[in-house]
């Protein structure tokens, strides 16, 4: 977790009027941009009295001050610059510091990672401009097993209906986890049990560390129809919190495909049925965590060598 | 043109099923079908109807497989012409990405394997499938089994369950006398269920005219284990033969797609059991996927608890352990035909052309 980076808000949810709280696991982190729009993250405590640098305040020149006793600090490394009532231009001593984070905006999601000196990921190309937030009651893994065993537990495809049919299993793929899945449009149908052959898969293209997953919906014709994004990110008290993004492609073929734009084309859940879940049988997901430790001895050892 | 390769001589061939009855049983309880993936087979991956100029995907294994005609002849690819991002063509392809592709009896196969094994004699026997396929498509469907292909294979092999999960449908276990016969090869193995004043198939009572209340009854599922393909066959008396072919084709290893011939071309066109029993695979597999959709991730990781087993069972332990013996052979190099799995089959099972 400690070296991971962690879409834990959207570019639009960070703005240096107000700091934001977020967690990753149980390490709250407070965000703001400083005066330059420079995305900061910090431990989301005031190292005076432990108060939530998040109720404080960005102030003008772009630093974080606390809401209890006004200690103020630099986003960039976390150092206490002023405490406002002695009144003085006291240097204080490097230990006086908030922990800073590493922080990476890129592709409309902010990500943060809890080592401060960790590499930049790589740029992504695009941003797509369809976003949402949502709050999930379900831990993590079980946030992801669920969206690998079936999909409409956790999301859901304007007109599109996911069956229980798999055309490749779960399986590495470039350090990812990728299955894709047979789907149906919605509405009457031969179903799906006695269907030959589908019209429309979902690849589901997965980080085997953050769970960060890239949704691509094409048609029979390999013609991508939507692009999603979806970032999980395993909060306080088992609560996932999810960032998306998507896009619908501009050249749809077929009635359809082009009536995904008819109205909202993506959204993730934010209550999930426990009845429908509790009795969600683990199929796909059953190899998931052999599969993450396998990239991650595999992981370790080019980083060992 | 068979081919048996030399990486184990055909002397070295111990059968799994005669050897040690300890071996025989820790097989049998080692059973993790999931983990077997066996190569160098024909799969019957469409029925030909349904490949045209448009392309279709299936799968093996996750394996991608695009069908489509090209003047009239089935081929087969390993992309999507329209694919753009074409990934890293696999070792399952030749040069330019195609599969061995062979139509027959009314299929598409294509070879899962190294390309240069293929061969026409490896295609199992079907010998109530006209060659060159031609059943009316009301014989033909799909059904699809969110299972792995072996347990849907073991399903069937067993046929006791039918009467129980089937009942409504082909009678149920009410009967004089039963008896179980398991023949096998390397490549196959042969299940012959009689059974003697067995309740009447009510789908023979209600559409196929039979009106006495039991029926003498041999049925014969025949397993070609590396296509996973079987061919079920009953004679009824009274009655209609049942002429089934049932290739469970693994798409992933959890996923069975089987595209189903029932060739009812026996029966009287004015006999609804012509035109029902093919349909009736719509109920019966939509029943057998209500026990082997939870049952197939319980078999997906090796267990300490053994399976309990009955007399009955014994093809279904065969199965297993000719299945385990094929993929051990398999991971130590040798994916030789032992035995010839085109030879006509007909005396095996009792078919007798009508």
């Amino acid at each position: 977790m400690a070296e991971a980076w962690w879409a834990v808000a959207r570019s639009e949810e960070v703005t240096s009027a107000k700091p934001i709280n977020v967690d990753i696991g149980n390490q709250p982190v407070v965000l703001w941009r400083d005066a330059q729009g420079i995305v900061r993250a910090l431990e989301d405590r005031c190292p005076h009295r432990r108060t939530p640098l998040s109720l404080g305040c960005v102030l003008g020149n772009g630093m974080i001050q606390c809401g209890y006793h006004g200690w103020t600090y630099d986003g960039a490394t976390g150092h206490l610059k002023d405490i406002p009532n002695l009144k003085s231009d006291v240097k204080f001593p490097p230990v006086y510091r908030a922990i800073p984070f590493a922080v990476s905006e890129t592709g409309g999601f902010v990500r943060v990672c809890l080592d401060a000196n960790a590499p930049a990921p790589l740029p992504a190309a695009v941003t797509l401009p369809l976003c949402g937030t949502v709050n999930v009651a379900l831990d993590h893994e079980h946030y992801i097993a669920a969206l690998f065993d079936d999909p409409s537990a956790v999301i859901g495809i304007r007109g599109v209906r996911f069956t229980p049919y798999l055309l490749a299993e779960l399986a590495e793929h470039e350090g990812k986890l990728v299955l894709e899945r047979s789907c149906q449009w919605a509405g009457l149908h031969w179903p799906s049990p006695f269907s030959s052959d589908f019209p429309i898969t979902l690849r589901i293209s997965t980080d085997p560390v953050t769970g960060e997953c890239d949704l691509l919906l094409r048609d029979d014709g390999f013609h991508p129809l939507l692009s999603a994004t979806l970032a999980p990110v395993p909060a306080a008290r088992g609560v996932t919190q999810i960032r998306w993004r998507a896009k619908l492609s501009d050249n749809r073929p077929g009635m359809r495909a082009k009536l995904l734009g008819a109205g909202p084309p993506f959204f993730v859940r934010s209550n999930i049925d426990g009845a429908a879940l509790r009795v969600l049988k683990p199929s796909a997901s059953i190899h998931a965590a052999t599969l993450r430790n396998e990239i991650a001895a595999r992981t370790a050892a080019a980083s060992a060598a | 043109m068979l081919d048996v390769k030399d990486a184990i001589s055909a002397d070295d061939y111990v059968d799994p099923i005669t050897a040690d009855p300890r071996e025989f049983a820790a097989k049998v309880n080692a059973w993790v079908p999931h983990d077997i993936v066996l190569k160098d087979a024909w799969f019957p991956l469409a029925h030909s109807f349904a490949v045209t100029d448009k392309p279709v995907r299936r799968a093996i294994y996750s394996q991608p497989f695009f069908l489509w005609r090209e003047g009239g002849t089935a081929v087969a690819a390993e992309f999507h012409p329209a694919d753009a991002d074409k990934p890293t063509k696999s070792h399952y392809s030749d040069d330019a990405a195609r599969y061995p592709v062979i139509e027959k009896y009314g299929y598409v196969w294509c070879w899962f394997g190294d390309p240069a094994n293929a061969a026409p004699e490896h295609i199992p026997s079907i010998p109530y499938l006209p060659e060159d396929g031609g059943l009316p498509l009301h014989m033909l469907g799909t059904v699809r089994f969110d299972c792995t292909a072996p347990l849907s294979l073991e399903n069937l092999i067993d046929l006791t369950h039918a009467d129980f999960l089937h009942a409504d449908v082909v009678g149920d276990e009410k009967m004089d006398k039963e008896t179980v016969e398991v023949f096998h090869d390397s490549e196959t193995i042969t299940m012959v269920r009689t059974c003697v004043n067995k309740s009447v198939a009510p789908i023979m009572k209600i559409f196929g005219g039979v009106k006495v209340d039991v029926q003498q009854v041999r049925q014969v599922i025949r397993i070609y284990l590396r296509s996973h393909a079987a061919i079920a066959y009953g004679r009824f008396s009274p009655g209609d033969n049942v002429q089934l072919f049932h290739p469970c084709v693994p798409e992933t290893r959890d996923r069975t797609r089987l595209d189903y011939a029932i060739n009812t071309t026996n029966v009287k066109k004015t006999n609804l059991f012509r035109y029902m029993m093919p349909k009736a695979s719509y109920k019966v597999s939509r029943q057998d996927s209500y026990m082997t959709s939870p049952q197939s991730p319980r078999y997906m990781n090796p267990e300490k608890r053994k399976d309990l087993h009955s007399p009955l069972d014994e093809a279904g332990q065969k199965y297993r352990v000719l299945m385990l013996a094929l993929a051990e052979r398999q991971a130590q190099g040798d994916f030789a035909y032992r035995d010839n799995v085109s030879a006509d089959c007909s005396q095996i099972i009792g078919y007798d052309g009508k």
